[in-house]
């Protein structure tokens, strides 16, 4: 009768936070909502938008992205502690980095369906040249890999506390300045036109590469601890 | 068998145990007392979802924790709260837990049609009425056939049919190496059946004993 591994667990957990989300629609519809209402301001904010400057609007679409996303992940384990499910959770033979895990993929989930969203109404707002396409998705791949893995470890240590929407950008804000730098450079490289070689000479890939892996590691590690 | 040993554990100034020594044998025992009395805090102790602040538990002379896939793959634990994805249906509930366990296509009908849930698989856990959702929590408890069964208040909210069908299933899961630790203020649905008993007051054990061996036992209230 055994046989279900640590990936088919993982990915039935994930698939029930999608389930929920789809049946209560209570963390896509406000990361949306957000993402939208800041883009439109910030449309109608500048003087003459469509002629921004790349490196501007990359820093408006990754601070934009960064806080929807923090208002998902603050809710990360609300459909654990609705019915006392996380006892039940921690109680079932899985180690706890595949919590982590389907939790981060679930956020990623999350994350990229407000993306394919936001990317195309910043395009549209603000002129952008959205030809490298493929390269920008790799950009918002790897940030939003380091992003959902530092945004999951910090909603476990939040969720354990009553004020978990306040505490979570404290902690997770400082931790993620370099993987969103990396994004803002290489979004605006890419919005300006930029070659491919040019872009991956100034080694921002690698910055996000690495920032991925440790927190990665650091988050399917440091997860027992922080949600124990 | 489960020991513990010394065990305490406080809360800011209030002793939810105070050094409680005792061992819980194969059969089904019976947990009572008053209010306040740490049968909850003994049952979340002995799950591993509580580190004591004093003493060790052990099962089978090994540490319990809930980091330990061998132990929790072992313990079903239905608490206060149901434990349940209130957006999931029973079925859908059920089910993955039984995943989680290693369950692969698990045969949910004979749980469901044992506990009396059938008709209420398909409704979504967070629709159900107090007794139901007492049920579905016993089925999750259950769902694995665990070696260990801890069940906080498990006839809380039911009605005497409801609570009938509780009792009957865990006397079906029931087998001889088995270990059940039922925590309880409905002293006579239990005591119908079970082989023993424990009754807390302030954190320590005030009677222990088999209904057997203790015919004072019966005592217990």
């Amino acid at each position: 009768m055994s046989g279900v591994g640590f990936v088919a667990k993982t990915a039935a957990l994930t698939r029930k936070d999608l389930r929920v989300e789809a049946r209560s629609r209570d963390t896509l519809p406000p990361m949306l909502a957000f993402a939208f209402t800041v883009a439109l301001v910030l449309a109608f904010t500048l003087p003459d938008a469509t002629r921004a400057s790349a490196k501007v609007v990359a820093g408006f679409l990754w601070i934009t992205v960064l806080f929807a996303g923090l208002i998902g992940f603050a809710r990360t384990f609300e459909v654990e502690r609705e019915e006392g499910a996380l006892d039940a959770l921690l109680l079932v033979p899985l180690d706890r980095s595949g919590i982590f895990f389907s939790k981060a993929a679930a956020n990623l989930v999350f994350l990229a369906l407000v993306e394919v969203f936001l990317v195309p109404v910043f395009g549209l707002f603000f002129s952008l040249d959205l030809s490298s396409w493929l390269m920008l998705a790799l950009v918002v791949v790897l940030v939003d890999i380091g992003f959902v893995a530092v945004g999951t470890l910090f909603a476990s240590l939040a969720s354990q506390t009553r004020s978990r929407e306040l505490i979570l950008p404290i902690l997770a804000l400082p931790v993620l300045v370099p993987a969103f730098i990396a994004g803002v450079e290489l979004s605006a490289d890419l919005f300006a036109g930029a070659g491919l070689d040019d872009i991956a000479a100034r080694g921002w890939f690698g910055i996000l590469l690495f920032f991925d892996a440790v927190f990665l590691v650091v988050g399917a590690l440091g997860f027992e601890f922080a949600i124990d | 068998m489960i020991r513990l040993e010394q065990v305490s554990v406080f809360f800011g100034p209030t002793i939810a145990l105070d050094g409680l020594d005792t061992t819980i044998e194969p059969g089904i025992t019976g947990l009572f007392g008053p209010n306040g009395s740490g049968k909850s805090t003994l049952l979340r102790v002995v799950a591993g979802l509580l580190a004591p602040n004093a003493g060790r538990v052990t099962f089978e002379g090994s540490p319990v924790a809930t980091s330990d896939e061998g132990f929790v793959r072992r313990v079903g634990y239905a608490g206060h709260s149901a434990g349940l994805y209130s957006r999931l249906t029973v079925r859908e509930n059920l089910e993955l837990f039984a995943v989680l366990h290693g369950r692969v296509r698990p045969d949910l009908e004979p749980l469901l049609e044992q506990i009396g849930l059938a008709e209420h698989s398909a409704t979504r856990a967070g629709v159900l009425s107090a007794g139901l959702k007492q049920r579905a929590a016993v089925a999750r408890a259950l769902v694995h056939s665990p070696d260990v069964l801890l069940l906080d208040e498990p006839y809380a909210n039911l009605d005497d049919e409801a609570a009938a069908l509780v009792s009957c299933a865990i006397q079906e899961w029931w087998t001889p190496q088995r270990i059940a630790l039922v925590a309880t203020h409905g002293a006579k649905k239990l005591k119908a059946f079970a082989h023993g008993g424990l009754i807390l007051k302030r954190g320590r054990t005030v009677v222990q004993g088999s209904y057997r061996e203790r015919p004072e036992a019966e005592t217990f209230s």
